[in-house]
């Protein structure tokens, strides 16, 4: 199983590195999620499940613009939104690697395999989701 | 019901289904959604973006687990989510245009009948430790898709490549189709795909396809987060719960019964996608 035409296997730092930014976007994700539902449970203690489902309160911070001012007021609905695009962002981040890495390897085929899946996961956040909204 | 008593009971049923869905291998997702149609009213298309929330954090769990111990295939994970992102991003899109076109009773019955398929496949799901006579395709030759790991059962390297690679992307092509349009990881379609086209060792296989889950699940979550499907404040204390859970899962498995704890908890799974469809056609 050695021959010489065969690509070597992804080298230690490479799965070191994947390993890292699953743990650390878990870790923030979770994090800011936990903070928003408390503090947001805070101002909203007697909310029920119903209206909580009718009414998403990150409706209004999925634009942009309306998310940095949200942030800025310290509101905890944008603190969740932000929460939740580092739990989505997280296996996103790692196809970014995974590119870096086959494009500095000159593998051609994997190097556009890994830009084809990452062009269609932005395209599905910043595209097909808000045109569907 | 209100929200100071909803998140505790939300959070406990997500630690169950984490704890139930690592016993049997079929993912928190699979019980967590149809239980927060059943049993908290939760609409489906909410159900479906909370499962979404909760495959990408269990999936981050114990992809991170795995990839450190050099159990994933980093490779031909990555070439397969070619197969699995398109997909997932054509089945969050049916979902959200079944809702908006008051469909969701379809959603409902295509879940249960889902659900009713993953459990036997589940169930009868034959490993093979160590595929023998392995002949790679041209297409696994040209892009190496082969890896080495060691087996700490066995304590030697084992060397493993890669076999039919197009019948492995369609298959992958349906997983992603399911875990996008509802919310599931579809870990036993894509082992089905590494273990029998690729035929990967048993190991290298359930540890590749976590790591795909999670990327599968970003695209199908992308699209459900962007049109405003993902409700945060149910979503947040689920994926904790499941994560919780499905680590609790992961300690107690080597101390009991596979078989024993599958046939417990199978019946129910059954018996809530049976009610599913039972609600999908307006009967329960």
């Amino acid at each position: 199983m050695s021959a010489p035409s065969v690509r070597p296997l992804l080298p230690d730092v490479e799965y070191r590195r994947m390993s890292f930014i699953l743990r650390t976007g878990l870790a923030i994700a979770l994090l800011l999620m936990v903070v928003g539902v408390l503090v947001y449970l805070f101002f909203h203690p007697h909310l029920d499940l119903a209206q909580a489902l009718a009414h998403n309160p990150i409706l209004r911070y999925l634009g942009f613009t309306g998310l940095v001012a949200g942030l800025a007021a310290g509101n905890p609905a944008a603190v969740l939104t932000v929460g939740l695009l580092a739990l989505v962002a997280t296996p996103i981040l790692r196809v970014v690697t995974g590119f870096y890495y086959f494009r500095h390897g000159g593998e051609r085929t994997l190097e556009l395999v890994t830009l084809t899946v990452l062009l269609l996961l932005l395209f599905g956040l910043f595209v097909l989701g808000p045109v569907l909204r | 019901m209100q929200l100071e008593l909803a998140l505790p009971l939300l959070m406990l049923l997500a630690i169950v289904a984490g704890l139930v869905g690592a016993l049997t291998g079929l993912g928190g997702g699979v019980i967590v959604i149809p239980a927060l149609v059943l049993l908290f009213g939760v609409p489906i298309s909410d159900a479906i973006g909370v499962g979404a929330v909760t495959i990408l954090a269990s999936s981050s769990a114990a992809g991170a687990a795995y990839v450190r111990e050099h159990l994933t295939d980093l490779r031909i994970g990555m070439f397969l989510e070619i197969a699995t992102v398109p997909g997932a991003l054509i089945g969050a899109s049916t979902t959200v245009i079944l809702t908006h076109a008051s469909l969701e009773p379809v959603l409902l019955i295509a879940l249960g009948v889902v659900l009713l398929l993953i459990v036997p496949g589940t169930i009868s799901r034959r490993h093979v430790e160590l595929p023998e006579g392995v002949q790679p395709d041209a297409r696994s030759r040209r892009l190496g898709l082969r890896g080495r790991y060691h087996d700490n059962v066995l304590d030697r390297d084992v060397d493993y490549a890669a076999d039919r690679t197009s019948p492995a992307l369609g298959v992958m092509f349906g997983a992603g189709l399911v875990s996008g349009m509802f919310g599931i990881g579809a870990g036993v379609f894509k082992v089905l795909a590494l273990e029998k086209y690729l035929r990967l060792p048993m190991k290298v296989a359930t540890a590749t396809s976590n790591f795909m889950i999670g990327v599968t699940a970003a695209a199908g979550a992308g699209i459900l987060f962007a049109a405003g499907f993902i409700d945060p404040l149910v979503a947040a204390p689920v994926a904790l719960g499941t994560a919780l859970g499905a680590f609790g899962g992961s300690r107690l498995l080597p101390h009991l019964r596979n078989q024993t704890v599958r046939w417990v908890f199978i019946p129910f799974i059954v018996l809530l996608a049976v009610e599913s469809i039972l609600r999908g056609l307006g009967i329960a």
